[in-house]
């Protein structure tokens, strides 16, 4: 799976980085920096997608 | 240390002029604007094509996109096929170096609406409709459609001239009532029925049509034939739109356009990459890629050793940092703080340059288009050639040139 985020949506603040501290840290500026975007599907990056309050995160199959 | 300066004339009826035979800007050396009698008498009658026949002749001369991203106009016809597409003319050329695409709709138009109603036709769209942010261009455009019997399908738009508005996608969003800005996700023009492509490549594939491929193939390289528009300004004596066969080396324009004693070039636009003025240089997409650079929006500055090249650095990061469309985070504060290095660097800062390419790492790749990267890549490039002069700066409080400003932002017509 493939993590993407919409950055027109983004408001940088930070849950997705809190939910997975080993795979997204955060820039100087607060917003999400992925560490590789290829990811297992597993239940705590589902969790991330669908906690991010700005609806920026999606999973794609590929 | 004299040349000749010449700045990038602000009326975009600028000079044209070529090296080799003229093709795209064939006439304009005789006539102001081709009317349709002047294009019939230059160009010849525009031979029938079927979409076969169309995508025969792309796939044999392989023509590309001549907005920026560089992609073959087969490949935009094969995804609408069977779609009715809307044909869009991008001719918004938000690059604020460039004026062929204006020139091309303001001096011949009809080879633009050859080439855009050629490909209307063989996908079976209704409409062709011509984006231009200039009132010149946009009655140009008018005055030809309505002097050829096909004009009828002929809409005109005029949309806003921002950097990033003029971006494909942005501009599609734009055409249907939305804003002017790149959507978040990734989409493209043809996922909207719509097949959108810069002035420039209408105009040659209009060339492409009458010449067929083997003629089309005299002039080029082998794997690139054909001719390209650049715009060249700065430390020139004879800036322009200029014609020259794909492949030519830079310091055959370089001597054309009467550059005195050029040592640095920027080439592709402010999405594009500083180069030494190295003769050798092929200009053509394979050519500037080997040189770490990119064609891109056709455009070709020359920079000599009157002006300050840190602080025209300086000068364009503050205006690409102000083209944001501030839609998406690292984009929104990454560029804003790369301008703010690059400034420091100006003036002194030790350590500037090093923040700089930090920063400029930390906004690749990271918004809805590619401004960042662009944005990114063009300063990275400066800042990896311009070492003696942050030297200059940083020991020596400056280089003691002037800023002249060679590099044109705003102010664009
Ligand atoms: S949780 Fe969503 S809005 Fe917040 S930083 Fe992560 S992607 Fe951006
Ligand atoms: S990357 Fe920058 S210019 Fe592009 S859409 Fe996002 S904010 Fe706008």
């Amino acid at each position: 799976m493939t993590l993407e985020i919409d950055w027109t949506r983004c408001d940088g603040h930070g849950l997705c980085a809190a939910l997975l501290p080993d795979r997204i840290s955060r820039d100087e500026w607060g917003f999400p920096v992925l560490h590789g975007t290829k990811l297992p599907p597993d239940t705590a990056v589902r969790r991330a997608v669908a906690a991010c309050p700005a609806l920026a995160l999606r999973l794609t199959r590929t | 240390m004299t040349t000749t300066m010449g700045r990038l004339a602000a009326d975009p009826a600028s000079a044209t002029w070529t090296i080799g035979a003229a093709r795209v800007l064939a006439g304009l050396d005789r006539n102001a604007v081709l009317d349709a009698r002047t294009h019939l008498d230059t160009h010849g009658p525009l031979p029938a094509a079927d979409l076969g026949r169309l995508l025969g002749l792309l796939d044999a001369s392989g023509l590309t996109g001549r907005g920026g991203a560089g992609f073959p106009l087969a490949a935009k016809l094969r995804a609408l096929r069977g779609q009715r597409p809307t044909v869009v003319v991008n001719g918004s050329e938000s690059e604020p170096a460039s004026v062929k695409d204006r020139v091309l709709l303001r001096r011949t138009p009809h080879l633009v609406l050859d080439g855009a109603l050629a490909v209307a036709v063989a996908l079976r769209g209704r409409r062709v409709t011509v984006a231009v942010h200039d009132a010149a261009a946009a009655a140009a455009v008018r005055t030809a459609a309505a002097q050829r019997p096909d004009g009828n399908r002929v809409r005109v738009e005029l949309v806003s001239g921002g950097f990033v508005a003029g971006e494909a996608r942005a501009l599609v969003r734009a055409l249907d009532g939305g804003p002017a800005l790149p959507p978040g996700r990734r989409e493209h023009a043809t996922d909207h029925g719509v097949l959108l492509a810069n002035a420039e490549t209408f105009a040659q594939l209009a060339v492409l049509i009458r010449l067929g491929r083997h003629r089309f193939a005299d002039t080029g390289t082998r794997t690139e034939p054909g001719t390209t528009l650049l715009t060249v300004g700065g430390a020139v004596g004879r800036p322009g739109v200029v014609e020259l066969p794909l492949g030519t080396p830079l310091g055959i324009v370089l001597a054309a356009a009467q550059a005195g004693q050029p040592r640095l070039v920027v080439a592709g636009g402010y999405h594009g990459s500083w180069h030494p003025a190295v003769p050798a240089i092929e200009l053509s997409r394979s050519g500037l890629a080997a040189a770490g650079g990119t064609l891109g929006a056709g455009v070709l500055l020359v920079l000599d050793d009157s002006t300050c090249a840190l602080g025209e650095l300086a000068r364009v990061t503050a205006w690409l940092a102000a083209e944001s469309a501030g839609q998406c985070g690292p984009c929104r504060f990454g560029l804003p703080a790369l301008a703010r290095d690059v400034q420091a660097l100006c003036q002194g800062h030790p350590g500037a340059a090093e923040i700089a390419l930090r920063h400029a790492r930390a906004v690749d790749g990271r918004g809805a288009c590619r401004h960042p990267d662009g944005t990114a890549r063009f300063v990275t490039s400066a800042l990896h050639l311009l070492q003696d002069e942050t030297y200059l700066h940083l020991h020596h409080g400056g280089c003691g040139r002037p800023v002249l400003g060679l590099l044109p932002i705003g102010g664009r017509p």
